[in-house]
Parts: structure tokens; C-alpha cells; sequence
């Protein structure tokens, strides 16, 4: 923000100036006037000497070459040597479909890097429409199927972490991401989370250690960069962050030029009306990296995830991809995307619709058996959506060491909050639990178990 | 053997025979820091954990939610599998970061059978998303900027893609008619070990392709590899053998490996079912010191978090259906299916580039490697005239291991396009050499 001084003496010099100030000054509504980010500040140097292989360049030539063009320069292996004929699906509401012929050759053969191209279009669809995005989008942003939406997040993070880096994350953190970022020396700047999720003016505050956002905007070393988030039920305390939140957060982003990583496994998990809002639809400026993944709605083991964001960005994580996975499984992406096409956008919708049922289900379940055993010993919020319940146990200094010391005698494992902070040297006084596979016997049995333990270390 | 008493480096350490590897010093700064994800920690603790015990911790997807009921493939020879019930759990849920454990063994297994049995105190097995993710992640276990690296030239321009970006110094070995140049290899270490330049790193890998080399088509012999594995221990290199055509090797009897050798424990070996049994399945596999796959594995419980379930439910299936002499029949047909191919685009090539060009007999794969005569540099011959003619080959400069000089060679596959078609592209390769040769000439 300039003082009034800097902005007089501007506006007396010359017109460029003044609109300059005008912008800076209310970056909040920064539009199409705004420039486009330079996102080499992103890169780090690793990241940015990665270079197309001149295989996969010729292999996307080939895609346009003259008809009769024979190509000599592949180096896959010839399909008919492979063993399948056929691969044959079916589904619990009974939808069945088959891939043979041509459909199987190409879910046993090498794909491109960004995914299986049907898989791709019916992604870029659906991101269309789920996120509202507008006719522009596909312009200045891209999409790669990543095997598991995390692959794509780790790649994100190698790619724009330098040693010393910091990195702005919600805490308490999904230690997945944790244990990518520690090895890599960046330090992690923790904002906390109240249970609507990351609080802004922590946000706000926390950046302003580092100095005004013009400063730190045009900073590459020094300053964070980066903010990881989860948007829904985030893991581990279950919040979604509301639409205005979220704005105020975005703004944020704009102001002191960072990326955000929203990672957003849960998205459809979620115990509304409605689906939320997401960064991704209100990213005006293009700073979103989206990852979104197939695990908790389809299928785990397939590892079918995405990433979703500028093409400058993602087109990094397509290099790091196509020197090491290559790309994700394609027998997992022609039956997603078979399925995709077998259900439609309906049947997808009802599928979505009775997962959320069923883990509301599973949620209140554990509800009650909580409020049953661990009133008065416990405290928690209601999560809105997701897999977790975040449980707070005012009495005790660190859970770790209860349940490490107490937990299989009582004969009950859950997750300590220690788990999920950025510091070694940090306490928790929570536990994490979830709803989503446990039998309500055992959820039951599992409170019951807790409520003693914690009482056992009471006393 | 053991000469060096000039030990102008602090690291690497040279060792002294039968003196256990220090795996920890192939390793960097990135890769000791590395911690085991918590959550994947606790999913191979709920494995073993008395039934007693309520595990209410873990954010897993309830299968109620999961929409597939049967997954079922049938393969050419009518063979057919449904997983369902919990079969079809274990092929379409999470799976721990190593692998599916019955998957696991059987890769134990398998090595057992074609290599040697192997100490399994030492070593162990990863199931990863294609061999070259356990390549790129023991890459990225070990090198720092500037770091060299052992190569043989030609080498495979997926290594390269892995080590460019840490700006690594290939010091090459050349392929030649009898095999690999082990002299200059030994040369070319000793010059470094010897020198006091500070300028000069002393490499830490090797990395070999033995087995049908990409795109030379050479296959080291089992004699020439001892040579090698010998200047390995000499010079204290972790030596990754990376073998995704092992099978596909011409010759009647299958290769001994590098990691059927290994006495002292410094082999990474990545072995790949891509050439097999399909390469969109990402199925592949890597050998190695305990500590290095350990390694691996806690960056693959962060990034892929484990290789595909299915992929690996299918794998598994067809190699119990199979059993080792079923498996190794079946490789032999798809060798077979290739041999026939090389032998056809030899002849063809002695058709039409007699004179015009040179080439090895590939021993192995799917590739040809041709030097153009008379062409210095055919970079514009195939990027520019030959797009013109249309056909596309690729230029030599993206397998060697400086791209920035002129190089005379052309890599052709034979693995996939009619032979119709190849005799054409030879035709038109053939004119292009020689209208190629004439703009040399008058230069």
C-alpha cells in the first residue's frame, strides 16, 4: 500500500504513473488491466534446465504430419506382441463396458505425457463445468493427468522450492506434503486455521514479515511464493473454506504475487447443498495450480489424479513426468474414461451425490459415539465435509505421547496432531480421526477405549 | 588391482575389496533428509498390528463408495481372470508404497529365477510406475549439480532427460564393433581419480543399458561385464543397470546381469514388463541395496504413492498362470516376433544403404543405428529435408552425451511400422543421404 505522499507525487508526474498507483493500490480489483505473471519467479533453476524430449516432439509432429509421412522415429514396442484381447468392466448399478480392439491396444501402449487424449478432453469438460470456467481459460492454462493428484503436488513443489525457500501452508498440514518439503530445505511458514480454515489476516500478517507486497511481489529469493492449501475438508481439521474467505484469500495471493497450490482431494466429499467454490474458479490472474484426484470417489489404486493450471507451470511438471513416470498407468485411464463415457455427466452427479450421503452417514455416526464418550473430555467441530474429525483433548499437554505410550495397551490407534504440524519441536493437544472405514462397532468401541485413556492420563 | 595411493578426493572413498559398500555415500544432502511418510508408515503398521486393536486413524476410501463391482481381462490365448470380491479390492484400492505384497515376493522370485538368488538381508524389490520412475528417483537419490556421470555413448536419451537439468558431466565409454570400450573407460577414470583440478568430479554412477542398448542395439557379452562390474568396484561406482529389452536380447541363452554378479552389493538394477507385456501399464521394477530402495520408497510414498494396484493384480495373474517356464516361452515368442524384424530391416538397409551408410547388427530390441557417410552432422538432413520427404527418423545428437557436436547418426525403428512402409522410408533415406552428401561436398 503507498502512503498518500508517494501517491501525489506520482500523480503530478505523468499519466503511466498514476495508473500504476491505481493499481497497486486497489489490487483487490485488479482485472484484464493487470500484468501477466512472470512465471520464471516460479521456476527454480533445477526445474527450468528441464528440456523436451525430441522423441515426444516428434511424436506430436507426427499428429500433424501429411498423410503417408512413415514414421521411423518412435521407439515403442509393437502392441500385437502384447498378451490382451480384451479387458471387460462392470459396475454395482450394473453398467458394463469392454475394452478391446483398439480401445485396449491403446491401454497397453505408451501415451502422451499430459494423458490419454479422450481422458484428457473429458477432464478439460468437466473442469469447464464444475469450475464454471470461462471461454479464455483454455488459452492461458492447461491440464496433465498425474499419477495420483499427489505425484502432480510433489512435482509442483520441486519445482518452484529452492533451498532456504519459504513456503506459506495451512497448519495443521496433510504430512504427505510435510515430508516433500523438509528434505528440500524450505522452511514452512504455518498459517493457522480456525474451522472455516486458513484465517486471512494470519495470512496477511504473516506476509507482511517480509516486507510491503510490492517488495515481495517482485522478490524471487527470500519470500514466500507459494501457499498450500486444502480448499475442502481439508486434512486433517475438516474445514472448507467459505466462497468470501476464499476471495480474501485470492486477493491476497494477487497482492503479494504468490502461486496457490490448492490441493483438493475431497472436493466432492463434501455434506452441502451445493458443490463449493473453488480458487480455480475465481483465478482471474491465472495463479492457481489445482490438483485434483480420482481416489476418494472412483478409485484409489487406479492412481488417477490431475493438475490443473497455467501452462507455463504445468508444462514443468509434464517435463519432470515425461523423465520419470512417463505418464499415468493407461489402462487406468481408458477405463476412467470409459466409465466417464458410459455414465455421463448425470449418473456421475447421483454417484456423487450418494458418496456424500454415505460419509454423512459415516460422519454422524462418529458423531454420536463421540458426544456418547467424549463429552466433557474432548472438544471438536462439526466437519463439513471430508474424511476427518479433528478432536481437541484441552487436558492433555501432547497427544503423541499418549497414544504412543498408551495406545495399543488401551487397544485404539489414531493420529496425533503432533503429526500434522510443521515443527518438530511443536505440541498438539489433538487427534485425528476418521469416519470413513471403520465400523460403527468400532468406532464405538474405539471412543470408549480413547475416553479411557485420556482419563487414565487425567488423573 | 587396487593401485590408487593418490587419493587426491575426499569422496567418494575407494574401497577395498569385500568391504560392505557405504550406500549412504552415493547419496545426497535431498535423499539423507528424507523422512518415511507418516500416514504410509501406518498403513504397513495396521498390516502386522494385533486384531485387538481399533484403527480409527486412517483416511481411506470406504469400498462401499467405490462404483466397480468386476474387473476381468481375457488374454490371447484365452486365458481369463475376474477379480472381484477382495481380489478386486487389492487391485483397485490403495496398496502399500512397496507394492502388493504377493506382487513383491513374486518379483523376488522372479529375480531368484533369472539372475541369481540374491541375499535378501541386503537387497530388496520395489514395485514402481514403470522402470523409469526407479531410475529417475535413484538420479535424483544421488546427484548434485555438476556431479559426473559413467556413460557408454550412445546413451539412452531418458538418462540424459534425468541428469541434464543438474547440469551432470557424462564421461562416455564408446560402443564399438567388439562391444563396449573398457579401456577408455578405465582411462577416463583414472585420468579423473589422478587429477588435481578441482574442476574435475569424480563420478559416483555408472550407467549401463547392456542388453540391447537404446539406440545402439549393442549387448554387452557376460565376460566384457565382469570387466566392467570390475572397474566398478575399482573405481567404487554405484552401477545402475537399467534393462527394460533383457528379454528382448537375440541371443539363444538370456544375458547374466550385472546384478547376478553383484559380490558387493552395488548394483541398482530397473527391469520393466513395458516391452512385454505393454508399456501403458506403467509395470516396472527395481533391485537394490536395502537402504537405497528405502530411499526410493520414502519419495514414492510421497509422489505416486505406489504403482498401479491393478496393474500390478493383472501382472501378478498372468505370471502364476504362467509359471517361469510359460513366462519364458512367452518372451521368446516376443523375442522371436523381433529377431524376425531385425533381420528384415537389415536387409533392407543392405538394399538400399550399402555404400551410404553403416550400422551394427543390432543384437537385441527394436532399434537400427546408422551412421550416414559422407554427412558430418544430420541434424537439418532429418529435422528439415527429411521432414520434407516425409519421413521421420530421429538424429543421433538426442542419444549422445554432448548434443551440442555434429553427429552422423540416425536411429530407425523396426518395431512398428509395416515393412511395406520401411522399404519406402529406406528409399527415401537413401536419396536423402545422397542429395545430403552432395550439399557436403560442396561445402
Amino acid at each position: 500500500m503507498l502512503s498518500a505522499n508517494k501517491l501525489i507525487h506520482c500523480l503530478t508526474k505523468n499519466n503511466y504513473c498514476k495508473l500504476t498507483i491505481l493499481r497497486t493500490f486497489s489490487a483487490g480489483s485488479i482485472d484484464a488491466m493487470s500484468q501477466p505473471i512472470d512465471y520464471d519467479r516460479f521456476i527454480n533453476d533445477l526445474s527450468a534446465r528441464r528440456k523436451v524430449s525430441p522423441i515426444r516432439e516428434l511424436t506430436k509432429l507426427f499428429t500433424t504430419a501429411p498423410p503417408g509421412t512413415i514414421f521411423l522415429a518412435g521407439g515403442i514396442p509393437n502392441g500385437s506382441t502384447f498378451p490382451f484381447s480384451r479387458m471387460t468392466v462392470e459396475l454395482k448399478d450394473g453398467t458394463t463396458f469392454k475394452l478391446e480392439g483398439k480401445k485396449i491396444e491403446n491401454a497397453l501402449q505408451y501415451q502422451p505425457t499430459p494423458g490419454y487424449p479422450p481422458l484428457v478432453e473429458q477432464l478439460q469438460k468437466f473442469q469447464t463445468q464444475v469450475h464454471g470456467l470461462d471461454s479464455t481459460f483454455w488459452q492461458k492454462n492447461s491440464l496433465l493427468v498425474s499419477t495420483g493428484s499427489q505425484d502432480a503436488l510433489c512435482k509442483a513443489l520441486e519445482m518452484s522450492l529452492s533451498e532456504g525457500d519459504p513456503i506459506l501452508v495451512q497448519e495443521p498440514i496433510y504430512p504427505g506434503t510435510s515430508a516433500i518439503i523438509r528434505p528440500l530445505n524450505a522452511n514452512m511458514v504455518p498459517i493457522g486455521q480456525d474451522e472455516h480454515g486458513i484465517v486471512p489476516s494470519a495470512l496477511r500478517s504473516a506476509l507482511s514479515n517480509y516486507g510491503s507486497s510490492e517488495k515481495v511481489s517482485a522478490m524471487k529469493k527470500d519470500v514466500p511464493k507459494l501457499l498450500y492449501l486444502n480448499s475442502t475438508g481439508a486434512n486433517p481439521t475438516g474445514a472448507t473454506i467459505p466462497t468470501e474467505r476464499k476471495k480474501e484469500i485470492y486477493d491476497i495471493a494477487c497482492e503479494f504475487n504468490l502461486v496457490i497450490l490448492e490441493d483438493d482431494p475431497y472436493y466432492f466429499l463434501h455434506f452441502e447443498e451445493k458443490d463449493p467454490v473453488s480458487f480455480l474458479s475465481m483465478d482471474r490472474e491465472s495463479r492457481v495450480l489445482r490438483f485434483d484426484s480420482f481416489s476418494k470417489i472412483l478409485s484409489s489404486g487406479l492412481r488417477v489424479g490431475f493438475v490443473t493450471g497455467p501452462k507455463e507451470l504445468v508444462s514443468r511438471i509434464e517435463l519432470h513426468t515425461q523423465a520419470s513416470t512417463m505418464h499415468t498407468s493407461a489402462l487406468s485411464q481408458a477405463i476412467v474414461s470409459s466409465l466417464l463415457d458410459e455414465w455421463g455427466s448425470e449418473k456421475l452427479l447421483q454417484h456423487f451425490k450418494m458418496i456424500q450421503q454415505f460419509y454423512k452417514g459415516k460422519r454422524d455416526c462418529m458423531l454420536a459415539s463421540a458426544d456418547k464418550h467424549l463429552k466433557g473430555l474432548a472438544e471438536w467441530s462439526v466437519p463439513r465435509a471430508g474424511m476427518f474429525l479433528w478432536i481437541k483433548v484441552p487436558g492433555i499437554a501432547d497427544t503423541k505421547k499418549l497414544i504412543t505410550e498408551g495406545g495399543i495397551e488401551h487397544g485404539v490407534i489414531l493420529v496425533p496432531g503432533k503429526d500434522f504440524l510443521a515443527y518438530d519441536d511443536a505440541q498438539s493437544q489433538y487427534f485425528r480421526a476418521s469416519y470413513t472405514v471403520a465400523s460403527p462397532e468400532d468406532i464405538d468401541k474405539g471412543f470408549a477405549r480413547l475416553a479411557n485413556l485420556i482419563k487414565a492420563e487425567i488423573a | 588391482m587396487r593401485k590408487f595411493g593418490l587419493l587426491s578426493k575426499a569422496l567418494p572413498k575407494l574401497q577395498t575389496k569385500n568391504v560392505p559398500v557405504e550406500h549412504t555415500s552415493f547419496m545426497n544432502e535431498l535423499a539423507l533428509e528424507r523422512k518415511p511418510s507418516i500416514l504410509r508408515e501406518l498403513m504397513k503398521n495396521h498390516a502386522t498390528a494385533s486384531k485387538n486393536v481399533v484403527f480409527i486413524g486412517e483416511g481411506l476410501p470406504h469400498p462401499e463408495t467405490i462404483p466397480f463391482s468386476e474387473v476381468s481381462f481375457t488374454l490371447k490365448d484365452g486365458t481369463k481372470k475376474v477379480f472381484t470380491g477382495s481380489e478386486l479390492v487389492t487391485a483397485i484400492n490403495y496398496l502399500p508404497t512397496q507394492g502388493n505384497p504377493k506382487f513383491v515376493q513374486k518379483l523376488r522370485e522372479l529375480m531368484d529365477r533369472f539372475h541369481a538368488p540374491l541375499r535378501w538381508e541386503d537387497r530388496d524389490v520395489i514395485a514402481t510406475a514403470g522402470s523409469q520412475d526407479g531410475l529417475s528417483k535413484v538420479i535424483e537419490m544421488s546427484l548434485q549439480k555438476g556431479d559426473a556421470i559413467v556413460v557408454a555413448d550412445p546413451v539412452y536419451s531418458g538418462l540424459v532427460s534425468n541428469v541434464r537439468p543438474y547440469k551432470a558431466q557424462l564421461i562416455s565409454a564408446q560402443y564399438r564393433k567388439n562391444g563396449l570400450d573398457t579401456v577408455e573407460m578405465k582411462d577416463k577414470l583414472t585420468a579423473i581419480w589422478s587429477s588435481r583440478s578441482k574442476d574435475v568430479k569424480i563420478p559416483k554412477i555408472l550407467y549401463i543399458n547392456p542388453v540391447a542398448n537404446n539406440p545402439s542395439g549393442h549387448v554387452i557379452s557376460d565376460e566384457q561385464k565382469r570387466e566392467i562390474y570390475e572397474i566398478a568396484c575399482e573405481f567404487n561406482l554405484l552401477v545402475l543397470e537399467d534393462d527394460p529389452y533383457y528379454f528382448l536380447g537375440f541371443q539363444d541363452e538370456l544375458p547374466k546381469s550385472f546384478l547376478s554378479m553383484d559380490t558387493e552389493n552395488r548394483v541398482v538394477r530397473f527391469d520393466s514388463f513395458s516391452k512385454i507385456f505393454g508399456g501403458g501399464l506403467r509395470a516396472g521394477w527395481m533391485t537394490g541395496p536395502k537402504e537405497i530402495v528405502r530411499i526410493v520408497e520414502m519419495h514414492m510414498q510421497v509422489s505416486v504413492l505406489h504403482a498401479s494396484s491393478l496393474t500390478q493384480a493383472i501382472v501378478l495373474q498372468i505370471l502364476e498362470g504362467q509359471g517361469w517356464e510359460g513366462f519364458l516361452d512367452y518372451t521368446k515368442s516376443v523375442k522371436e516376433f523381433y529377431r524376425k524384424r531385425r533381420d528384415q530391416m537389415v536387409a533392407l538397409a543392405d538394399k538400399y544403404l550399402t555404400g551410404l551408410a553403416e550400422w551394427d547388427v543390432p543384437e537385441g530390441g527394436m532399434f537400427l543405428w546408422v551412421k550416414v557417410k559422407g554427412v558430418s552432422d544430420v541434424l537439418a538432413m532429418v529435422m528439415e529435408r527429411g521432414l520434407k520427404k516425409d519421413v521421420m527418423l530421429i538424429p543421433g545428437h538426442a542419444f549422445m552425451s554432448d548434443p551440442t557436436k555434429p553427429c552422423p547418426y540416425i536411429r530407425l525403428s523396426y518395431s512398428l511400422v509395416p515393412m511395406e512402409d520401411v522399404e519406402k522410408a529406406m528409399q527415401r533415406l537413401a536419396e536423402l543421404i545422397k542429395e545430403e552428401q552432395a550439399i557436403e561436398s560442396q561445402k
